[in-house]
């Protein structure tokens, strides 16, 4: 045997003793989480969302190459959809389920009503418009007193239930998200590893030239928009289910700024990279709870770091789920 | 099935750098077309793709008018082209920048790939199986997993015309093939255009390379400030009166076309330099 073989079979073995260790890894997490005390399942639950939430923007910003400031306007417009449809402000008490369904339609629509006035944009003046495009629904929330309630929210929102299963404890939005988030990252994967994530990706590196092998570009960009605007509306409505409150504080314009933060950090375009970056920025303010004042400095010189040591993210583009699979299985 | 150009012209502002060219490619047939720097052949090709409006006149494919068509389109309608400077998806792997080529013919069909894994490993091995067909034809095969951007400069060239091959077009564009090639590439590149040739596709090709194009074409076109000069064999070009006194005869004319073509080669030498 040459030694050329040797050394691809234990990079083969490496890289399954890596993928085995990344999957056991998560399964315990995931099995031992909703045994911890509350405070714990409720951290979780908090970064599941972020992860929701990050895997939806970064259609756009990963696979198609348009930076979006403004994604959590979609985040928005999923909770008040719950918040209207599954409270007594206006009485109406409708099943979670339906409300998803809602949410979801609510969701595209808006992604494709932001969209369109954006398509000829990119770079920097896409972000400050979509960043305005964030404040606009945040400060017509603010305003709209007689649908929203203002600034104070809307209050005693239904608990969710599904099949007759209550859903309000925090284990239970645990089980809950992790079937979404779950679900959610299955499909967005499946969808970059089609032929319209490939044509994403070809918008990305140079969108004349997508046009120049017959992409409508506007569709593409487009269905962009309205998936990555039907997640965030997805995670908004179990943000208001699992909170049961909500008030426009709470889509500010420093959450999207997170969310992309979650992107770049975690790894540009990487499903896998998107738990990374999530589970730093979201549960080491937590560790560090106890040193608030210091915490922001601390991000920020991590951040710094990481910028100058790994400018591409955390984990990169190529290692995605299906390295993941491909390792365990040695193929 | 003609390409036809109907009294074309472009206007940048007030500099007219088309004005009033009619001409007829025909399927079958590699047509060249020539003429100095800034003469107006990228314009030409821009304006067949869509990349750029005509200001005037009509560009028609069979009966149908092609000018005034969103790009997307026209690409759709088949016709493919490849860049003066290349412009490849770089980040892409070589296999995905022919794969992408599928989108206007499999979008329709894009939500029963994402939910029904069956049906999309058959799609998947479907484009694999014609894309690595195209990849073996330009002696490609071995780099399918490479990213597009990494390839040396010859590759990358090859590269651009497979991808506008994927979709088979009817009518296959190239703004100076051979660009920044040395002369084993050159001539590999001619073995493959002439290959290329088929009855139901019409081929053009701008170039520098007077080798490559009178060794090629069957057909030129010779472009001067903007006008068609002269259109013929590679035999009435070389031996046309009109030509040699105007274009080729003046020792300025020829001088002209082989600056142009040292230019481009340092040119692109600096790219192929930034990108290794
Ligand atoms: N986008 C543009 N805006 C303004 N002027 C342009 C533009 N593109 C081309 N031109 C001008 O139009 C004329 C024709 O340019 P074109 O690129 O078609 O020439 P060419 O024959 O392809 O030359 P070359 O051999 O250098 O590629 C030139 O004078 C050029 O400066
Ligand atoms: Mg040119």
């Amino acid at each position: 045997m040459s030694s050329v073989d040797t050394s691809v079979q234990m990079r083969m073995r490496g890289g399954r003793l890596l993928s085995l260790l990344i999957l056991a890894t998560a399964v315990a997490l995931i099995i031992v989480t909703p045994f911890l005390p509350n405070y714990y399942v409720r951290v979780a639950n908090g970064l599941l969302i972020y992860i929701l939430l990050g895997i939806g923007l970064n259609i756009v910003i990963g696979y198609a190459g348009l930076l979006d400031l403004g994604f959590v306007a979609f985040y928005a417009v999923g909770a008040y959809t719950y918040a209207l449809l599954a409270s007594p402000q206006f009485d109406l008490h409708l099943p979670f389920l339906l409300i998803v369904v809602i949410a979801a339609a609510v969701g595209a629509i808006t992604g494709i009503l932001l969209g369109l006035p954006v398509l000829k944009m990119r770079g920097d003046y896409l972000a400050i418009v979509t960043l305005g495009f964030g404040e606009i629904i945040r400060i017509v929330i603010n305003n709209l007193d007689w649908l929203t309630g203002g600034p104070k929210g809307i209050a005693r929102l239904d608990k969710a239930s599904i099949a007759g299963i209550e859903l309000a404890r925090p284990t239970e939005i645990y089980w809950l998200l992790i079937v979404v988030v779950f679900a959610v990252a299955i499909f967005v994967w499946r969808m970059e590893k089609s032929i319209l994530g490939k044509a994403w990706a070809a918008i990305r590196e140079d969108q004349d030239a997508a046009r120049g092998i017959g992409i409508n570009t506007t569709n593409a960009k487009l269905a962009a928009f309205a998936t990555s605007a039907t997640i965030g509306s997805i995670a908004g409505v179990i943000f208001a289910a699992s909170q049961r409150f909500v008030s426009p504080d709470s889509f500010a314009l420093q959450e999207s700024v997170l969310i992309v933060l979650m992107i770049v950090i975690g790894g540009i375009g990487n499903i896998l990279g998107i738990v990374i970056g999530a589970a730093i920025l979201i549960l080491l303010p937590e560790v560090l709870r106890e040193f608030a004042e210091w915490r922001i400095l601390f991000l920020g010189l991590l951040m710094i770091v990481l910028i100058i040591v790994r400018p591409a993210g955390i984990v990169p583009r190529t290692f995605g789920p299906e390295k993941l699979i491909r390792g365990l299985f040695g193929k | 099935m003609t390409l036809v150009f109907h009294n074309l012209r472009k206007q940048y502002g007030s500099h007219v750098a088309i004005d009033d060219v009619s001409t007829v490619f025909q399927p079958g047939l590699i047509h060249g077309i020539i003429g100095p720097n800034g003469a107006g052949k990228s314009t030409l090709i821009n304006m067949t793709a869509g990349s750029y409006l005509v200001s005037g006149g009509r560009i028609s494919l069979d009966d149908r008018t092609l000018s005034g068509l969103k790009k997307y389109q026209i690409a759709n309608s088949g016709v493919a082209r490849t860049y003066q400077n290349i412009r490849l998806f770089d980040q892409m792997t070589v296999l995905e920048n022919l794969e992408v080529c599928f989108y206007p013919t499999q979008v329709g069909q894009v939500w029963r790939e994402i939910l029904w894994p069956p049906f999309a490993a058959k799609r998947r091995i479907n484009r694999r199986d014609v894309c690595m067909e195209l990849l073996s034809f330009f002696g490609l095969q071995h780099y399918a997993d490479a990213e597009a951007g990494s390839l040396p400069y010859g590759r990358q060239r090859m590269l651009e015309i497979a991808r506008a091959l994927v979709t088979n077009p009817r009518v296959l564009l190239l703004d100076e093939p051979a660009a920044g090639l040395n002369h084993h590439e050159t001539t590999e590149l001619t073995a493959r255009l002439a290959e290329l040739k088929s009855p139901d596709r019409i081929m053009i090709v701008v170039e520098h390379d007077m080798d490559l194009v009178m060794s090629v074409c069957d057909r030129i076109v010779v472009m001067h400030h903007g006008k068609l000069l002269f259109q013929g064999t590679p035999a009435e070009v070389q031996a046309s009166s009109d030509v040699q006194l105007a274009y080729l005869g003046t020792a300025n004319d020829i001088d002209d076309i082989k600056t142009a073509a040292k230019d481009r080669r340092a040119q692109l030498g600096i790219r192929a330099r930034r990108r290794t």
